[in-house]
């Protein structure tokens, strides 16, 4: 096994081993079993409310690990000083970093998937026999997989130069603005410069732009979502985690460690 | 000692809720009205936000109907926001629209309302042939203008996957006006689509109606003729099946015997209570 696949497994080993991890699968059925209820005191939206609920669980729980355990990553090795000792290993800092971005996001897809599981689960209970399109829940659980990839990525960049708290703040300040990107863009004021409005589209541009991710009121209608969209995603996550990963190893590779 | 502790809790809290009882007040309101800032509050959950909103349009619409209570003014705005929040929730339209146009108590009594509200509908989902079915219905009963009900009904006719008679509907409405034929279909078109089961007791309730006004029409007609012929009039359903006209005392829908008026005119049964519906729903032909 490579490096790289060392620090992520033990990072993934790690993870498991963490019991909040557990306890937040365990509330994410929970979250399931609720969106059954739910479905009892409304009308007509019984699936809708599984597939909104059940997909909100996941991104919500996903996001509150990927930020809370994101910004540990090197924190806390420094803290608990292992990773002098593994640094003193044939391990450059980029592959420490590229390990633990990989373990925390296969930890993060196993979780996601015991997740989706639930929630197909919950949808076989109020809907059987499950038909063909509701396979476009799938698609939107994998983007919400795309986006923790990237708010793991950021958390990371922003773990290796500051401290925790300001980490997550800064992680869930950027999350948060990237899903106003459309609104950014399309932002037109009177008082408004036209140096601050080019300023204002190219940073739309700059920042991660979640609202990529957002087809949840598309799977809850069982509307298709295009294979050029998936794969456009997936390139743009990709990118996006290249550019940040590079940046945060760029940075720790400078980071004094004394 | 727990279970003691418990047990007294038990009769604290029902003390408690006895008098918070008979302090409670209503406080139905929204604290945010706009659909649009709502949905950016919402970040990508506005999807399970507009469902939280249904919900509670639907349970604020039941609470009502239940107490009887015809102030229904919160149900539009929160249609409003759950539609905004999620403009594919083709059920708030549907069932939403029905809310507001039936007179109160069952609803809010504001047609103009559900026609926004199911335009709407149209709007964001151009292809969903029953929004026009919604629309037709609405300008049938409640505005009795034939004209745009046949509009719409055409309409949707054209739309991927609308049932034939959407045509025939258009035409028959155009042609004939409000007809008891035509409100007897389109009520079971209701009946027959609807899973909610108040709407489902509405159009039954509306189909009996339909089915006594016509019986009351007949067993009319019937005694006008028996007065002819015997020269007095039929004091009651029982002396027309004494006289042989009648084999047996017809009965409505719930299973009462008409009665006569003093103009000899048939009409439902006081006891019935059909006959306590009545001046709830729209008034059939």
């Amino acid at each position: 096994m490579s490096r790289v696949g060392v620090v992520a497994w033990n990072t993934f080993r790690e993870a498991v081993r963490d019991r909040v991890l557990y306890n937040l699968v365990f509330f994410a059925l929970l979250m399931m079993a609720a969106a059954i209820l739910v479905g009892q005191i409304s009308i007509g939206i019984e699936q809708i409310v599984i597939v909104t609920l059940g997909l909100s669980a996941i991104s919500v729980i996903g996001s509150l690990i990927a930020v809370f355990i994101g910004v540990g990553l090197v924190s806390k090795e420094m803290d608990k000083r292992t990773l002098y000792a593994l640094l003193a290993k044939p391990v450059r800092r980029w592959e420490f970093l590229l390990g633990k971005f990989g373990g925390l996001l296969l930890t993060l897809a196993v979780n996601t998937a015991a997740m989706a599981a639930g929630l197909f689960a919950a949808l076989a209970y109020v809907k059987h026999p499950l038909v063909r399109s509701d396979a476009v829940v799938l698609v939107a659980v994998y983007f919400v997989l795309l986006k923790l990839a990237l708010v793991v990525a950021l958390a990371l960049l922003f773990s290796c130069y500051t401290t925790p708290l300001l980490a997550i703040l800064f992680t869930a300040g950027l999350y948060v603005s990237g899903m106003f990107v459309t609104e950014m863009r399309g932002f037109h004021s009177e008082a408004m410069s036209p140096a601050l409005q080019t300023f204002l589209r190219w940073l739309s541009y700059l920042l991660p732009n979640f609202e990529n991710f957002d087809v949840m009121g598309r799977a809850a209608h069982g509307e298709a979502i295009p294979g050029s969209l998936v794969l456009a995603n997936t390139a743009y996550a990709a990118v996006y985690c290249v550019i940040l990963l590079t940046a945060a190893a760029a940075i720790f590779s400078k980071r004094n460690l004394k | 000692m727990l279970l003691l502790g418990f047990g007294g809790i038990w009769k604290l809290q029902h003390r408690i809720d006895g008098q918070r009882a008979a302090l409670y007040q209503e406080k139905n309101d929204l604290v945010l009205r706009s659909g649009p800032m709502l949905k950016l509050m919402s970040l990508e959950y506005a999807p399970l936000v507009a469902d939280l909103y249904w919900t509670r349009a639907v349970q604020y619409y039941g609470d009502k109907h239940r107490r009887g209570d015809a102030d229904i003014q919160l149900l539009w705005p929160l249609l409003d926001i759950a539609t905004t929040l999620d403009p594919k929730l083709i059920v708030a339209y549907r069932f939403g629209s029905t809310f507001l146009s039936e007179s109160p108590p069952r609803g809010a009594g504001r047609a103009d309302l559900a026609v926004e509200l199911i335009n709407r509908g149209i709007h964001a989902n151009p292809e969903y042939w029953r929004f026009y079915e919604d629309l037709g219905f609405l300008y049938y009963f409640h505005f009795k203008d034939f004209a745009k009900a046949s509009a719409a009904f055409l309409e949707g006719s054209n739309r991927p996957g609308a049932y034939i008679w959407m045509k025939v509907l258009a035409a028959r409405v155009l042609e004939g006006g409000e007809t008891r034929e035509t409100s007897a279909f389109l009520w079971n078109e209701v009946y027959n689509s609807a899973t909610n089961p108040d709407i489902k007791q509405n159009a039954l309730t509306h189909l009996q109606l339909l089915r006594a006004d016509s019986d009351c029409e007949q067993l009319t007609a019937i005694a006008a003729e028996y007065e002819k012929r015997a020269g007095k009039r039929a004091g009651s359903v029982r002396d027309l099946v004494n006289a042989g006209v009648l084999k047996s005392a017809p009965l409505d829908p719930v299973g009462f015997v008409y009665v006569f008026d003093g103009e000899g005119k048939a009409q439902l049964n006081p006891a019935s209570p059909l006959s306590q519906q009545k001046p709830r729903y729209l008034k059939p032909l």
